[in-house]
C-alpha cells in the first residue's frame, strides 16, 4: 500500500514536471520571439523566419522608439495612475465586498445588485463622455482614477474569498466590541492578502494598459498622456509613414523602420515594467498565512 | 431604526460607493434613449428624431444577426468549457509543485502571453499553421498528410482554433485567481486527509477543490452572464475572408453596422439587447448554481 | 542712498515686467488649435526650422491634435460636445457641415484670398459644398493639377522577364504563359517552392490587390467601388460589370492550374511581405506602397533581379489601362475654419499665406541656402543634402521640410512657378535616379526609360470630368450605409470563394453573389449614388 502510493506519487511528479516545463516553453516562446525581432534589423525582419535569436542584431528599433521625447513623461503618468488607481481601487473594492458579505446588512441585496449589474451594461461612449465633461474631469488627472475606480468583477472575487473565511472570527470580534470598520481593517484585510494581491494585479494591469481614456479625455493635454497612449501614437506614426506614399505624400521620404518591428519593440518597452510586478506580488501567495496567523 | 443605527458603520462604508456607482454607471444609462432615436451628435436631446422600436426591428429582421449570434454563442460556450476549466486544473497542478524558484518561474512565464497583443499572436499562429509552418512540416514528415493543410481556410476548424489559441494565451492569467483562492484552504484539512491515507489526487479532489468552490461558483456565474460579451479582436485578427461565416461575432457586427458608420443608435439598441440577455443568463446561472448547494452566489 | 537702491530696483523690475509684457504681446504668436484627421508622423510641436519660418511670416503658431484612436469616434465626440478647435482638417465634411461647425469662407476668399484663388484656379468652384449650398467650407487637400509619373500596374519579377527574353507583356494571357514557363524551369527558388501569383486579402487590403485590379485590368480608373461610364456618367458597382467577372474567372483559372498562391486569401500582411522578400513570388497585382517594404528587403539582400517591374496588363486586347488618366481635382478632404475660431481673419490669412508661392517653395524645398540652392535661376538640392533627404529617417523631423505640405493647400507635382522651377521636388529625373541597374536593363530591353512609358499616356486618355468618385462623401443615410456595408461583406466572402472554386462552379457562385448583392439593396445604393454624382456634375457645370 505504502510503496504503491509513493510509486504513484513519483509517476505523478514526473508527469507534473514534464508538463510544467512544456507549459513554460510554449508560453515563453512568444515573448522571446517578440524580443528577438525587436533587436533585429527591421528591413531584414520583413523576410521572416526569426525565432529566439536576432539574425542581424541592431538597436535601431529602440533608438527610433526612444526618439520620442514624450516617453519619459508618459512613463511617469502611467506609473502614477497605476499606483494611485490600484491603491484606491483595491481599498474601495474590498470595502464594498466586505459590506455585501455581511449577511445582516439591510441593504446587502440592493448594494450587491447595484454592483453586479454594472458588469453587464453600459450607457455607451457618448453619455459617458458627456458625464466626464459635466464633472469637469476633461484633461484632469483624476479622469484616470474616478470613472473606473471599482470593477464589479473584482468586488465579487473579493467577496467570494471573504465568504470562505470562518464566520466566527467576526462574531468574536463583535463580542469584543469591535465595529465593522475595525473588523474590516484589522481582521478582513490582513486575511485577504492573496486575493488582494490578485485584485491589485488585475487593477494595476488594467491601469497600465489603458490608453483609450487618454484618447477620449486627455489627448489635448500633452502633460497627461500615458505611456500606452504614446506607444499607440508611435505605432500609428510608423504605420502612417509607410502608407503615406499611398497619397504620394512622402515622395522624398527616407525608408523607415517597419511597423512590425516597431510593434515588437513597443511591446517590450510597454510591457516589461508591468510584467515585472507579478513576481513581487507572489510573495503574498503563501499558504497557511491566513488561518494559521489567526490561530497563533 | 435601531437596526439602522446598529449598522451605521456598514452604511457609512457603503454610501460613498453607492453614490459613485450611481453617478458613474447608472447616470449614463440615459444614453439608452438613443436606441429609440435616429441619434445625431449635433442635436440636443429634444431635437432628436424618435423612431420607436425601428432599430430593434431592423436587428431582428437581419439574417446576418442570427449568423453572428450563432458564432458568438458557439465560441463563448467553447471558451467557457475550456477557458474556464483548464485554468482551474492548471492552478491545481501548479499548487502541487513544491514552493520554490521553479514554481514561481512557471507561474510568471505562463502569464506572459496575456501581455502580447492579439495582432502579434495572430501573426505568430498564421505563420505556425501556414503552408511552410512548423505544424505542417511535422504533419508532412510523419506522413499524416501529403499536402499542407490550410488550417485557417476551413470554417469548420475556426471555432476550435480560436478557442485553443485563447486558452493558450490566457491560461496562466486566468489561473491566478484560483491560485489565490487555494491559499485560503485550511492547512489542517490536508493533514487530516493525509492521516486518512488520501493520495494526492484525492486530496486535490476532496480538499482543494471544495475549498475553492465558492470562488469557482462565483466566477462561473459571472462568466455565464458574460457569455455574449465576446469582444471581436481575436476573431477578427485570426479570421479571414474565407471563414467569415464562422468568424464574425456580435461585437464586430456592432462595430461594422453601428459605430463605424456613425449609427450610434443602432449600436445602442444592440447594446440593450445584449444587456438583457446577460442579465437573464446571470439570474439563471445564479439560481441553478444554488440548486447544487454550493456556497457562493452573487445576489 | 540705501533706500533708493531697493526702490530703483523695484522700479526697474516693474518697468522690466511691463516691458517684457509689452514685448511679449508683440512677439507672442497667435496660437491656433487644429485638429488634423490624419496623423503627421513627424510632428515637432511646430518647433522645427520651417515652422519657425511660417510663424515669422504669419504670426501664427499651430497647436495640433491628431486622432490616435478612431477618427470617426473623435469626430462624433467633438460634435456631440459642440466645442471645436480653431481649424479642422476633415476626411468627411458631412457631419461637420450638418452640425454647422464650419464658417463659410467665400467672403474671406473675396477679401483676403489672392493666393488661394491663384492656387485653385479653375477648380475654386469645386470647393463649393453642393449645388444647394454653394458655401465654401474648406480648402481641399492634395496637389492641385498633379501629374503622375509613377505607376504600379501589375508586377513581374525582373528575373522572369530576363529569363524569357523580354516577352510581350500586355494581357493576362501573356503573364500566365510567362509564369508557367518560368516555374517549369525553376520549380524552386532558394530551396522553396516558386509561387506564380500571390494575392493579399488581409482586411481592407483585399480591395487593393483583388477587387481594384479587376477594374484596372478592364480599363477603369480608380473610382473606389464604382465604375462610371464616361459617356453617360452612369455609375455602377464595378463588380457587377460582366468584363470583371472574366477577370475573376482568370484568377479562378490561375488557381485551378496551380499558379495562384493557395494562401492568397488567408495570409496576413507580414506573411505576404516575408514571402515576397524571400524572392520566390514571381508576380503581384498590388500597389507599390504596399509591397515596397519587401522590395526594400530584397534590395538590401542584393537580390535586385527579384524586384519587380510594372506592366500594363489588361484582360485582353480590347482594353487599355487608365492608370495615368487625369482625375481632375475633387476636393473631398480639406481644412476649414470653425465657428469657435478665436480670430477667423487671422486664421484665414494664415491659410492664404500657406497657398502662396513663397510658402509652397518653403514647404517643398526648404530654406534657401540650407536645404537647397539656386544656381543660374534653377533650384538645386546639393548631393549630400539629397542623400540625407533620401536616407536619413530623421530628416523631416529635424529640418521640417515637407511637414506642412499636406494637408494644407498644395500645388501638384510638375507645375512650374513663375521662375520656371517645379513647386515640388518630384520630377521624372528624380524617379529615374532611384531605379536599380537591373531595372534599367529591363526597361531598355522594352525600349523605354520609365515604367510609365509602357502605359497608355495621359494625353491619349480623356480627363475624368467627375474627379475621383471615392471622394464623394457617402450620404448620412442609415439605409444607404447599412446596404453598402452588407454589399461589401458579401463581396468579401463570395469573390474569394468563387476564385478558389473549381472552374465549373465559378459561375454559380458569381451569380449567387450578384443575387445576394441585389437582395442587399443594390438598386437603392446605386440610385442614391447616381443622384450624388449627378449633383456633383451639375454643380461643377459638366452637365446641365
Amino acid at each position: 500500500m505504502v510503496t504503491n502510493r509513493t510509486w504513484g506519487d513519483r509517476v505523478f511528479n514526473v508527469f507534473l514536471y514534464v508538463f510544467m516545463i512544456f507549459m513554460a516553453a510554449i508560453t515563453l516562446y512568444p515573448f522571446l520571439n517578440v524580443l528577438a525581432i525587436s533587436f533585429n534589423d527591421s528591413v531584414d525582419s520583413v523576410r521572416g523566419g526569426i525565432h529566439l535569436w536576432p539574425r542581424q542584431f541592431t538597436l535601431n528599433n529602440y533608438r527610433e522608439v526612444f526618439t520620442y521625447p514624450t516617453l519619459v513623461r508618459g512613463f511617469y503618468i502611467s506609473s502614477l495612475r497605476t499606483i494611485i488607481g490600484t491603491a484606491l481601487g483595491v481599498l474601495s473594492s474590498a470595502m464594498v465586498a466586505y459590506v455585501i458579505s455581511c449577511e445582516e446588512f439591510i441593504a446587502r441585496k440592493f448594494v450587491s445588485g447595484l454592483f453586479i449589474l454594472t458588469l453587464y451594461f453600459s450607457g455607451g461612449l457618448i453619455p459617458e463622455f458627456m458625464l466626464v465633461r459635466k464633472l469637469g474631469l476633461m484633461n484632469n488627472f483624476w479622469v484616470y482614477i474616478l470613472p473606473g475606480l471599482i470593477g464589479g468583477w473584482n468586488v465579487f472575487v473579493l467577496r467570494a474569498y471573504i465568504d470562505t473565511l470562518p464566520v466566527n472570527l467576526k462574531e468574536s470580534a463583535k463580542l469584543d466590541g469591535a465595529n465593522d470598520l475595525t473588523i474590516f481593517f484589522r481582521i478582513i484585510l490582513p486575511l485577504c492578502k492573496p486575493v488582494l494581491a490578485t485584485v491589485a494585479l488585475f487593477i494595476a494591469v488594467g491601469q497600465w494598459n489603458s490608453w483609450f481614456d487618454t484618447f477620449l479625455y486627455a489627448s489635448s493635454n500633452p502633460d497627461l498622456t500615458t505611456l500606452q497612449y504614446e506607444m499607440m501614437r508611435i505605432m500609428q506614426n510608423t504605420a502612417m509613414s509607410s502608407t503615406a506614399s499611398m497619397y504620394g505624400l512622402t515622395a522624398a521620404n527616407a525608408p523607415r523602420i517597419s511597423p512590425e518591428s516597431i510593434r515588437m519593440t513597443i511591446t517590450v518597452v510597454a510591457t516589461l515594467p508591468i510584467v515585472a510586478v507579478y513576481p513581487f506580488l507572489q510573495k503574498y501567495f503563501v499558504k497557511g498565512l491566513t488561518l494559521g496567523a489567526i490561530k497563533g | 431604526m435601531r437596526k439602522l443605527y446598529n449598522q451605521r458603520y456598514l452604511i457609512l462604508m457603503s454610501l460613498p460607493f453607492v453614490i459613485w456607482v450611481i453617478l458613474f454607471k447608472y447616470v449614463p444609462i440615459w444614453g439608452w434613449t438613443m436606441a429609440f432615436q435616429e441619434y445625431k451628435p449635433h442635436r440636443t436631446f429634444f431635437e432628436q428624431h424618435w423612431v420607436g422600436l425601428a432599430h430593434f426591428r431592423t436587428l431582428f429582421q437581419d439574417p446576418m444577426f442570427y449568423e453572428v449570434m450563432r458564432n458568438t454563442l458557439a465560441m463563448s460556450f467553447l471558451s467557457l468549457l475550456c477557458g474556464y476549466t483548464l485554468p482551474i486544473i492548471f492552478a491545481l497542478l501548479l499548487n502541487e509543485l513544491r514552493d520554490g524558484l521553479f514554481k514561481r518561474f512557471v507561474q510568471t512565464v505562463s502569464y506572459l502571453p496575456h501581455f502580447v497583443s492579439w495582432v502579434i499572436v495572430a501573426g505568430m499562429f498564421s505563420r505556425l499553421l501556414g503552408v511552410g509552418g512548423a505544424v505542417n512540416e511535422v504533419l508532412m514528415s510523419l506522413g499524416i498528410v501529403d499536402k499542407p493543410v490550410l488550417f485557417f481556410a476551413k470554417g469548420e476548424y475556426f471555432w476550435a482554433l480560436v478557442t485553443s489559441i485563447d486558452v493558450w494565451k490566457e491560461i496562466g492569467w486566468n489561473s491566478i485567481i484560483f491560485l489565490a483562492a487555494i491559499m485560503a484552504v485550511d492547512e489542517d484539512l490536508y493533514d487530516a486527509a493525509a492521516v486518512d491515507g488520501a493520495g494526492r489526487f484525492r486530496r486535490m479532489w476532496h480538499v482543494t477543490l471544495p475549498g475553492i468552490s465558492t470562488v469557482i461558483a462565483i466566477m462561473l456565474i459571472m462568466s455565464i452572464g458574460n457569455l455574449i460579451n465576446i469582444g471581436f479582436e481575436k476573431q477578427f485578427l485570426l479570421g479571414n475572408n474565407l471563414v467569415k461565416e464562422y468568424s464574425e461575432v456580435i461585437d464586430l457586427y456592432v462595430l461594422n453596422y453601428g459605430i463605424k458608420i456613425g449609427r450610434y443608435s443602432y449600436g445602442t439598441a444592440i447594446g440593450i439587447f445584449k444587456s438583457v440577455i446577460s442579465i437573464i443568463l446571470l439570474f439563471t446561472a445564479n439560481r441553478v448554481i444554488q440548486r447544487f448547494n454550493v456556497e457562493g452566489r452573487v445576489l | 542712498m540705501k533706500r533708493i537702491i531697493p526702490l530703483s530696483l523695484c522700479l526697474l523690475l516693474i518697468v522690466g515686467l511691463i516691458g517684457t509684457n509689452v514685448l511679449a504681446a508683440e512677439n507672442d504668436p497667435l496660437v491656433l488649435t487644429m485638429f488634423s484627421g490624419d496623423i503627421n508622423p513627424d510632428d515637432t510641436g511646430f518647433e522645427d526650422p520651417i515652422a519657425k519660418k511660417i510663424t515669422e511670416a504669419t504670426g501664427v503658431k499651430l497647436k495640433m491634435e491628431y486622432p490616435v484612436g478612431e477618427y470617426e469616434q473623435k469626430v462624433t465626440l467633438m460634435i456631440a460636445s459642440g466645442e471645436y478647435p480653431d481649424l479642422i482638417f476633415h476626411k468627411n465634411a458631412g457631419p461637420f457641415v450638418e452640425a454647422g461647425a464650419f464658417i463659410d469662407l467665400t467672403p474671406y476668399i473675396e477679401e483676403y484670398g489672392e493666393n488661394i484663388k491663384d492656387l485653385y484656379g479653375p477648380y475654386l468652384n469645386r470647393l463649393r459644398y453642393s449645388i444647394d449650398d454653394p458655401s465654401i467650407y474648406f480648402l481641399g487637400s492634395f496637389g492641385v493639377g498633379s501629374k503622375t509619373w509613377d505607376v504600379s500596374g501589375v508586377q513581374l519579377q525582373h528575373a522572369v522577364a530576363k529569363e524569357l527574353g523580354y516577352p510581350k507583356m500586355e494581357t493576362v494571357q501573356d503573364l500566365e504563359e510567362a509564369l508557367k514557363a518560368y516555374i517549369e524551369k525553376y520549380p524552386t527558388i532558394n530551396g522553396q517552392p516558386t509561387i506564380g501569383l500571390s494575392l493579399l486579402a488581409d482586411d481592407w487590403r483585399f480591395l487593393i490587390t483583388v477587387t481594384n485590379q479587376a477594374v484596372f485590368a478592364t480599363g477603369g480608373p480608380d473610382d473606389g467601388e464604382w465604375y462610371i461610364d464616361p459617356e453617360t456618367y452612369e455609375a455602377v458597382l464595378h463588380h457587377t460589370r460582366p468584363e470583371e467577372r472574366e477577370y475573376f474567372r482568370w484568377l479562378n483559372h490561375m488557381n485551378d492550374i496551380g499558379l495562384l498562391d493557395p494562401e492568397s486569401f488567408i495570409q496576413k500582411y507580414d506573411q505576404y511581405l516575408a514571402k515576397i522578400a524571400s524572392g520566390r513570388v514571381l508576380a503581384l497585382t498590388d500597389a507599390r506602397w504596399q509591397y515596397e517594404q519587401a522590395e526594400q528587403a530584397l534590395r538590401q539582400a542584393g537580390m535586385f533581379e527579384r524586384t519587380y517591374g510594372s506592366y500594363p496588363i489588361v484582360l485582353n486586347e480590347n482594353f487599355r489601362r487608365a492608370d495615368l488618366q487625369d482625375p481632375g481635382y475633387s476636393a473631398g478632404w480639406g481644412i476649414g475654419i470653425t465657428v469657435d475660431c478665436k480670430d477667423p481673419v487671422a486664421a484665414f490669412k494664415f491659410l492664404d499665406w500657406m497657398a502662396s508661392d513663397e510658402a509652397q517653395i518653403l514647404n517643398n524645398w526648404g530654406i534657401e541656402g540650407v536645404n537647397y540652392e539656386v544656381i543660374d535661376g534653377k533650384r538645386v538640392i546639393p548631393p549630400e543634402e539629397m542623400n540625407r533627404r533620401l536616407n536619413d529617417p530623421t530628416y523631416r523631423k529635424t529640418t521640417g521640410v515637407g511637414l506642412y505640405v499636406y494637408p494644407f493647400p498644395q500645388r501638384g507635382d510638375g507645375l512650374l512657378d513663375p521662375t520656371g522651377n517645379t513647386y515640388t521636388i518630384t520630377t521624372p529625373d528624380y524617379i529615374k535616379d532611384r531605379y536599380s541597374d537591373v531595372e534599367r536593363e529591363v526597361l531598355s530591353a522594352y525600349g523605354v526609360e520609365m515604367w510609365m512609358e509602357l502605359f497608355p499616356q495621359q494625353e491619349e486618355l480623356p480627363i475624368k470630368t467627375w474627379g475621383a468618385a471615392w471622394q464623394i462623401p457617402t450620404p448620412e443615410d442609415p439605409k444607404y450605409q447599412m446596404a453598402w456595408q452588407r454589399i461589401q461583406d458579401i463581396i468579401k466572402r463570395r469573390i474569394p470563394e468563387a476564385i478558389l472554386a473549381s472552374p465549373e462552379q465559378f459561375d454559380a457562385i458569381y451569380d449567387k453573389m450578384l443575387a445576394e448583392i441585389d437582395d442587399a439593396g443594390l438598386a437603392y445604393v446605386e440610385e442614391k449614388f447616381n443622384e450624388l454624382l449627378q449633383n456633383r456634375l451639375k454643380h461643377w457645370g459638366i452637365v446641365e
